[in-house]
């Protein structure tokens, strides 16, 4: 099987963490209004 | 090897542009994710404009299942360039930010309600599920590791689970390789198999959520699952899973800590650096975020425009689903190993099936 970000068992952890910071800072941007607002 | 030149640039100069570089390498299969995606939206928001201008009645089908079939049409038909494939396995990295922002739509009660619930549930699903996943096993002749490697992977948390427990069992990158393909089919069967039985049975959105949380493998199959059969659904799949999810580590321990005393594998140290090794941090990411909205810290269209980044960050994630799966390379794994993922699953699904409507009968869900 080849190899990816989600096969990768020495990236798994940098993964989590790095969608955990992504999530953290827009909802930062979202809370001091920064971005606009995101339609659906 | 590192040259002269380089061994001598600068380490600061180097950084940047290893970073540019591993983005950009990125584009091509994020703008696939997308496209796909969007492709899927786009559909769905046809086919309703279209059956409502003309007053047909015709099942709403979700831009879920659009952008899966339309990435499994593309993985199974022209393949993925390689020039796509890196940003198309970002779709796992989407799917846990798309979690921790989901917990924006969560009140802090909400969770320790339905995610108790769902803990009690897990706890015994695994038990049962772990041990008849080995009598299957045993049976069907198949290798004592590679049969724990589909334990852990059908009962509790797919891809994610083999990854971390191939390592700590000293498990062969074969057979952690037919347990992936076997979960991975698995959960691309239950894609379509689950929202029929849901209707069928009149389930109602929390309890069929809490279903597809509980019986659905992967993650990202677990979330489309669920949001195939209502956005409510999908809410309550995606709690019921990342409950399942935090127990990861201590399943994958319980094995580590069995192989060892086998003398099949390396001994385990620092028990507790283990588990926090192996503990899925967008757990954590998502319940912070909660206690967040708990406490009122965004206004109303703010918790608006998280959630929606949410699904946004869900839409990379089902193209991604159906891009990643190669049937071909599936059905190359040979049929026990399938055999047993498929009898285990059947298991399980009927189990958690049983506990959930034990669960909103006596607890009303």
């Amino acid at each position: 099987m080849p190899e990816t970000i989600a096969t990768n068992p020495r990236r798994g952890l940098s993964l989590d963490v790095y969608a955990v910071a992504l999530a953290l800072a827009l909802a930062l941007l979202v809370r001091l209004n920064l971005i606009p607002s995101i339609k659906w | 090897m590192a040259t002269a030149a380089s061994s001598t640039r600068p380490l600061g100069l180097d950084q940047p542009i290893q970073l540019g570089r591993r983005i950009v390498v990125l584009i091509p299969g994020l703008l696939l994710l997308a496209a796909v995606g969007c492709a899927g939206k786009f559909i769905e928001q046809s086919i309703a404009g279209y059956t409502k201008a003309h007053h047909l009645t015709f099942p709403n089908i979700e831009y879920v299942l659009w952008a899966i079939v339309i990435g499994l049409v593309i993985a199974n038909t022209v393949g993925i360039p390689r020039m796509f494939q890196a940003g198309v396995a970002t779709y796992e990295f989407w799917l846990k930010a798309g979690i921790v922002l989901l917990g924006s739509r969560f009140l802090l009660g909400d969770i320790l309600h339905l995610g108790g619930i769902s803990l009690a549930l897990v706890a015994v699903a695994l038990t049962l599920s772990l041990t008849f996943m080995h009598l299957l096993g045993r049976t069907f002749k198949l290798k004592p590791k590679l049969t724990s490697l589909l334990a852990v992977g059908s009962s509790i948390c797919g891809v994610s689970a083999i990854i971390a427990a191939q390592p700590a069992i000293d498990a062969d990158d074969e057979d952690a390789s037919y347990a992936i393909a076997a979960i991975l089919a698995l959960g691309a069967i239950s894609l379509f198999t689950f929202p029929l039985i849901g209707h069928s049975l009149h389930l109602s959105d929390k309890a069929y959520g809490l279903w597809a949380g509980l019986a659905v493998d992967n993650t990202a199959e677990a979330t489309a699952a669920g949001a195939l059969y209502s956005d409510a659904a999908g809410k309550v799949a995606v709690l019921a899973k990342t409950t399942r999810n935090a127990l990861i580590g201590f399943v994958v321990l319980a094995y580590a800590i069995y192989w060892a005393s086998r003398g099949q594998a390396h001994a385990v140290g620092n028990k507790a650096a283990f588990l926090w090794r192996k503990f899925p941090k967008f757990v954590l990411g998502f319940l912070f975020i909660s206690i967040l909205a708990t406490l009122g810290f965004f206004a109303k269209p703010q918790l608006t425009s998280l959630a929606n980044l949410s699904r946004w960050a869900f839409l990379l994630t089902f193209a991604g689903v159906g891009l990643r799966t190669n049937l071909r390379e599936l059905g190359k794994q040979g049929w026990r190993p399938f055999a047993v993922g498929a009898i285990g699953e059947v298991f399980i699904a009927l189990v958690t099936l049983g506990l959930v409507y034990g669960a909103d009968h006596f607890l009303h869900l």
